[in-house]
């Protein structure tokens, strides 16, 4: 719908207008004739300045609502899933550690036990030679000081319950957080055809996270390597 | 091997590489029947069906808590004099000393050491064994 025309403004300048026709005065006729121009180019700017900040209060609030559901459909929920991959990860860091300790931690007993039966051998030759005994006596300690190491190391994983905890409590958070976007999201009914800005590949994505982003990341460095060839490299 | 190292230990924690670590700990002592679970809720029917003698619990966990699980225990006929000691984060004053009216036994904070854990368990079996 066209904007009203503010007819009285112009009244005065269509009078002059009018005056300086009937007296044929051709010098105020021009005069008027700028006037009622100067009028109407006012009315026009005034129109122009209104459609102007109408378009800026409507591309800010897009701009917002665009950022709101980009929050609440993307961005709060892929922290989510990022934070929930950081658990997944540690947990197994953590019991490929318990592992690989559990598995090392029989060795250095073996190892400490045969040491010490020869050593314990009236009747084994080795057990003559001082600087064979000497050495068999380091390896009994060492590996009883290695055994006592590797306990430290099983219980240290225990960062993995402590951080845990701490990451748990903030996924809670953000479980809150995307409940409250995507309720403020459907009540200012912005979604309709808004799509979430992406994030850009030129400012990296960090680590890759199962579920997180549109396409899938690669599941080794096999699969790098093939892709590479597969592109001549 | 003594009577001690029979012990049935049930260990509750949600984390399982807390639960695996405390297992491990409790072998390396001598302690060879441990089981699991991962939080209170699973736990007590657990105590109650089985033959534990002694409780490492954890604090904050989903489902039943250990603070709860050690008021349970404590409201049970069969189970309210089984030690219990809590492992935990939790390490606010006011935490420990509900927990200590709750009727625990003994507390450790995590991160803890063996040495730590050793010296609580033995504590309070010859607490109990005195008593």
């Amino acid at each position: 719908m066209s904007e009203r025309l503010d007819i009285d403004s112009y009244a005065d300048a269509v009078a002059e207008l009018s005056g300086a026709l009937a007296s044929r005065d051709e010098q105020a006729f021009r005069a008027a004739l700028a006037t009622f121009d100067n009028v109407r180019d006012g009315a026009v700017l005034t129109g122009v300045r209104k459609v102007t900040v109408e378009l800026q209060s409507a591309l800010q609030r897009f701009e917002l609502d665009s950022r709101l559901i980009g929050l609440a459909q993307q961005q709060v929920p892929d922290a989510r899933r990022r934070l929930a991959h950081v658990m997944k990860l540690t947990s197994e860091a953590a019991h490929q550690t318990l592992d690989l300790a559990e598995q090392c931690t029989p060795l250095a007993e073996n190892i400490a036990g045969d040491a010490a039966k020869i050593l314990e051998s009236p009747a084994s030759r080795a057990a003559t030679d001082p600087d064979v005994v000497s050495f068999l006596q380091r390896v009994v300690e060492g590996m009883g000081l290695l055994r006592s190491r590797l306990t430290e190391v099983r219980l240290a994983q225990g960062f993995q319950d402590l951080t845990g905890q701490i990451v748990g409590s903030v996924l809670g958070l953000v479980d809150e957080l995307e409940r409250a976007l995507g309720e403020l999201a459907r009540i200012t009914d912005a979604a309709g055809g808004m799509a979430a800005k992406e994030q850009t590949i030129s400012r990296g994505l960090g680590p890759s996270v199962p579920g997180v982003g549109k396409t899938e990341a690669l599941a080794g460095q096999q699969d790098v390597d093939a892709l590479l060839q597969a592109l001549g490299m | 091997m003594s009577a001690q190292q029979n012990l049935n230990f049930l260990v509750v924690d949600d984390f399982s590489t807390m639960r695996r670590i405390i297992k491990n700990l409790l072998n390396d002592l001598g302690y060879a029947n441990v089981t699991e679970a991962d939080d209170g809720a699973t736990a007590l029917p657990l105590l109650k069906a089985g033959q534990f003698d002694f409780l490492i619990t954890d604090w904050n966990m989903p489902g039943m808590p250990g603070l709860e699980l050690l008021k349970q225990v404590r409201a049970d006929e069969r189970l309210a004099k089984m030690p219990v000691l809590m492992l935990t984060a939790e390490a606010k004053r006011e935490q420990i000393v509900e927990a200590a009216q709750a009727g625990v036994n003994g507390y450790v904070i995590k991160p803890f050491t063996s040495a730590t854990l050793k010296e609580k368990i033995d504590k309070i079996l010859s607490a109990q064994a005195a008593a």
